[in-house]
């Protein structure tokens, strides 16, 4: 067993025969949902109650999901959702991006009194319930017009993307020696210049990191658009569930391939910034 | 171009003091080294100098403008890092050319620029390098680009903190030939950081010695080597560090504690030391000569005899360790007259290389006693040759 | 220097040194970082509005049907707090955030050890395993209430368990959310722990190996705690995320059947937004929110021992 310490070196052991048993199993289960996902968003709506693996697939159900359709359940305007969530997601991203990095760029660099009260303020809205914003939001966005619009859903996810973008790009500042920019500065280019010049393109794979993982939260948040929008600004996420029906019939294809659509943007975006997943999973604690 | 002025500089960052209270002044285009161990606080003093840290008391001028609250960009004066601060993402080239580009050094043409970094470049030994990025270079390659940056460009004051740490033996000492021509035929003043005192010897003009942020000693390299102002100093200089002996004062001599009274030196005059008062005899291994068993001490010369007790070869050298009675003497001597371990020798010092220091309990740094000495010698020449005859 | 010359000789290209550089006083520069914070301040503040809004809104008796609400002191706290509902929601709160957490910290920590075995198996199953956690909570459930589906979902065919057996029953509800949710979540762990692994330095296992240690006198004595950090952070994370859960739930049982399921965050939603009672969600929440803030604090406090106890394990 003390292979599980020391890579390379493999012996075929009962034990290490049984620890792979261990991980296949895990896959299949960790993979079997996925697959039963795209299995059933490719069947007919004949055979869409049917649990057998065989049938003869169909790519019909996206079209149908994409194009509006009104029958008793989905009333659902999914390609709208789908534009709308990038809308949100994107502008909740750019934002952050615009506010967020000069607060970790001062905060990575310099100790001043509140900074820390800054940074956990920050991480604090990450662990803070939503509903507990979310319902005065909801009265203050009747009031106000924000409901089911663009701007309210870009404001209120910056409760998620604000907290990613800071503390990842605060850890990646701080990892960036101050005597670059020092060295930029005796060169005759003024801090501002210097920022640009030098610190900015050095983190440039922790903002692009930081923003592919604030857009996947964004567009995998579900209670902000549920509670605040209604037809208009509605997200994928939303739209996906309304799939499931309330009592009438339901489609499990369509629901299957709704799902299907609203999954792949992160899962793409998950697979290029892989290597700093882990990083920014844990807001920079963990340096992998 | 310029002079250098400061005065009663405090740096601390947050409780921890980088350099407290310090004072120095350095003349136009002089080349001045500030020399000490690790955190003595000689980058904090470059950074202060620079613009690049708040410092909390004292002023820095430069021309003798006062610089307090001017932005580092404004105030002219160019740094090689330690660490080089090359930038990552820029070839050499654009890093040598950075400085160049900003407006602040001047404008230059593209044509300009690239005369500057070739005649940098070359005199650096670097200039094949231009094309390849910092993280494809040596250490001693990115030490040298990291030179070269400063080089390339006019400014007040350079401040160079340890530009030669990195480069190997052979390479550093070329350097430094080279860095002394370039000192002594340029008229940029220069701050010169380094922890190697034989660098110190060989460069400065003046050297001003810093311990634990304060300031112990300016002066030219002869003054700081002949009169160390206390044991700090004396220690801090030549390799093997200098022998430091209780003495206690008799009858007009300090006479060396566990020597069996072999280590007798005349009071120096000048000095007034009651008798019975504790000092403390500093005499550095190379000042301390072999003489043959019938050599005659010269007038103003200490004689004493003692066993070698162990020997080391240092390549042309040896190092020797002399026990006279309980005392252990460290001295360096040339291999070809070299003693066996257990062999009985002769030692002369020249009174004049005793240095007295006042008492204090071992590791503790006392003053030294008293002015100087008469001197006759130049002794610029010695820590690098020694004395063995 | 010589370098410098031409330049020296034609001093109008002189630059900063003719005329009086600007001053900045000491106090502006100060205000730097306060400057460049601002704007994230200002969000804060924003987002704090309607949060201390919240925290007011438990102490008035606003709902859709009063709209003209008034002070009521603790009334909202003694009622919510005599009421065995919000008890039960405690009760399923705390069920499922320690076994939720407990399990996928186990999970993922053997997943990680399995997977370090082996770095080029570890990479490619790496990308397998982070898909769940990409998929958005809500999609997963969505999925995964499809094949609970007693009649067609696809579970019970597999596992041979008719068509009768209902996932989402009263009795087996909560567990079966836990289960998605250890499926989303025990590879966040498990990604986490074997970074930490990974970072891990190799003498102090080839020493006490050549010292003739067994692997588990290794794993308790010297990977343990080097690793506290990582699985701390990890912890930390789910058991924070564990304590407001209400996607899954929501999706997969809205709290039933019955009150089975009814997380807290989920009877906050049922009373502020399906009955429309703002102060009685909101005295929910800001109950909630008390219990969070006073675990995350207790934790970040042990995460800070851990750390530099493993510096000193490392050191």
């Amino acid at each position: 067993m003390a292979t599980e310490i020391k890579p390379g070196r493999k012996r075929l052991t009962l034990g290490s025969v049984g620890a792979d048993l261990l991980l296949v199993f895990w896959f299949v289960f960790s993979l079997f949902p996925i697959a039963w996902m795209v299995l059933l968003a490719l069947k007919t709506d004949t055979e869409q109650t049917t649990t057998y693996f065989a049938f003869s697939p169909t790519f019909d159900n996206f079209g149908t999901v994409m194009s509006q359709r009104g029958t008793d359940l989905t009333s659902v305007d999914f390609a709208g959702a789908l534009v709308s969530s990038v809308l949100n997601c994107g502008g909740a991203v750019l934002v952050s991006l615009l506010i967020g990095i000069p607060a970790a760029y001062a905060a990575g660099r310099w100790k001043y009194r509140g900074s820390e009260d800054l940074m956990f303020q920050m991480l604090s809205f990450r662990f803070a319930p939503e509903l507990m914003v979310v319902v005065p939001l909801f009265v203050i966005y009747n009031q106000t017009g924000l409901f089911d619009t663009t701007y309210g859903m870009i404001w209120v996810l910056q409760l998620v993307t604000m907290p990613l973008v800071v503390w990842i790009l605060r850890s990646y500042f701080q990892d960036l020696s101050a005597e670059l920019e020092q060295a930029a500065l005796l060169d005759g280019y003024t801090r501002r210049r210097a920022f640009v010049m030098v610190a900015l393109p050095l983190v440039r794979p922790g903002i692009a990191a930081a923003a592919l993982l604030a857009f996947i939260f964004a567009w995998n948040n579900y209670v902000f658009p549920l509670i605040l929008t209604d037809s208009n600004a509605t997200t994928v996420t939303v739209a996906v569930t309304k799939f499931l029906g309330g009592g009438g019939q339901a489609y499990y294809n369509l629901t299957a391939a709704a799902a299907l659509i609203g999954a792949l943007p992160p899962l793409l975006l998950a697979l290029t910034i892989q290597r700093y997943l882990v990083r920014g999973l844990s807001f920079g604690a963990v340096k992998a | 171009m310029a002079t250098l002025e400061i005065t009663g500089v405090t740096t601390r960052y947050g409780k921890v003091v980088g350099v407290e209270d310090l004072d120095l002044s350095v003349g136009d285009g002089e080349f001045f080294v500030v020399l000490g161990p690790s955190g003595a606080g000689k980058t904090t003093t470059l950074k202060s100098v620079a613009g690049l840290v708040d410092i909390d008391a004292g002023r820095v001028a430069i021309a003798g403008r006062d610089l307090t609250g001017v932005e580092p960009y404004h105030r002219n004066v160019a740094m090689a890092f330690e660490s080089y601060a090359l930038y990552p993402q820029k070839t050499v080239f654009e890093n040598l050319a950075s400085p160049l580009r900003s407006g602040r050094t001047g404008s230059y043409s593209k044509a300009d620029q690239e005369r500057r970094i070739e005649l940098v470049t070359t005199t650096l030994g670097i200039n094949h390098l231009l094309q390849r990025f910092p993280r494809e270079l040596s250490n001693g390659q990115r030490q040298r680009v990291a030179l070269g940056r400063v080089l390339v460009r006019p400014a007040d004051v350079y401040l160079l903190d340890e530009p030669l740490s990195h480069l190997d033996a052979k390479l550093r000492a070329a350097m430094r030939a080279e860095l002394k021509q370039l000192g002594e035929e340029s008229n940029t003043t220069a701050l010169y950081v380094t922890h190697d005192y034989q660098e110190a010897l060989d460069l400065g003009e003046r050297i001003a010695v810093l311990r634990h942020g304060r300031l112990v000693q300016v002066g030219t390299p002869e003054q700081i080597w002949r009169e160390p102002a206390d044991t700090f100093v004396a220690k801090a200089l030549g390799q093997p560090e200098i022998n430091l002996l209780d003495a206690v004062v008799d009858d007009g001599s300090l006479v060396g504690a566990g020597a069996g009274g072999a280590v007798a030196v005349p009071v120096p005059a000048g000095l007034d030391l009651a008798a019975g008062e504790r000092v403390r005899l500093g005499i550095r291994p190379r000042d301390i000569d072999r003489a043959g068993p019938d050599d005659r001490p010269a007038p103003g010369h200490l004689a004493v005899r003692g066993r070698v007790h162990l020997a080391e070869r240092l390549g042309r050298l040896v190092e020797l360790a002399v026990h006279v009675g309980d005392t252990e003497l460290i001295m360096v001597a040339s291999s070809d007259h070299a003693a066996e371990e257990g062999d009985l020798v002769d030692l002369h010092v020249d009174l004049a290389d005793v240095h007295v220091f006042a008492a204090g309990a071992p590791g503790e740094d006392t003053p030294r006693l008293g002015g100087g000495v008469p001197r006759q010698r130049r002794p610029a020449e010695e820590p690098a040759t020694g004395r063995a005859r | 220097m010589t370098t410098t010359a031409p330049s020296r000789q034609a001093p109008p290209a002189g630059p900063a040194q003719h005329g009086t550089p600007p001053v900045v006083p000491r106090w502006r520069r100060r205000l730097r970082p306060y400057l460049l914070s601002v704007p994230a301040v200002a969000i804060i503040i924003g987002i704090l509005y309607p949060f201390f809004l919240g925290v007011y809104y438990a102490f008035l008796n606003y709902s859709a049907v009063n709209p003209n609400p008034v002070l009521v002191g603790f009334d909202n706290f003694r009622s919510v707090l005599s009421d065995p509902e919000f008890w039960t929601s405690v009760r399923v709160t705390a069920t499922y955030a320690f076994v939720a957490t407990g399990l996928e910290t186990v999970l993922g920590i053997g997943i990680a050890l399995l997977l370090n075995r082996s770095s080029i198996v570890g990479r490619i199953f790496e990308k397998v395993l982070i898909l769940p956690l990409m998929i958005a909570p809500v999609i997963a459930a969505v999925i995964w209430k499809l094949m609970f589906n007693p009649q067609f979902g696809v579970l019970n065919h597999v596992l041979g368990l008719g068509s009768t057996f209902d996932w989402l029953s009263r009795d087996r509800a909560l567990w079966s959310t836990i289960l998605v949710d250890l499926w989303i979540y025990t590879p966040f762990v498990a990604i986490l722990v074997l970074a930490g692994l990974r970072s891990l330095p190799k003498e102090p296992f080839e020493a006490s190996e050549v010292d003739g240690a067994g692997w588990f006198y290794m794993f308790r004595r010297l990977m343990l705690p080097m690793m506290w950090p990582y699985i701390l952070v990890a912890v930390i994370f789910r058991l924070m995320d564990c304590l407001k859960i209400f996607d899954i739930v929501y999706v997969l049982t809205a709290g039933g059947p019955g009150d089975a399921t009814r997380t807290l965050q989920v009877g906050a939603f049922e009373d502020s937004i399906t009955n429309l009672n703002y102060s009685r969600g909101s005295t929910y929440m800001f109950l909630l929110w008390i219990l969070v803030f006073a675990v995350a604090r207790y934790l970040v406090s042990v995460l800070g021992k851990a750390q530099r106890r493993a510096a000193g394990a490392e050191g």
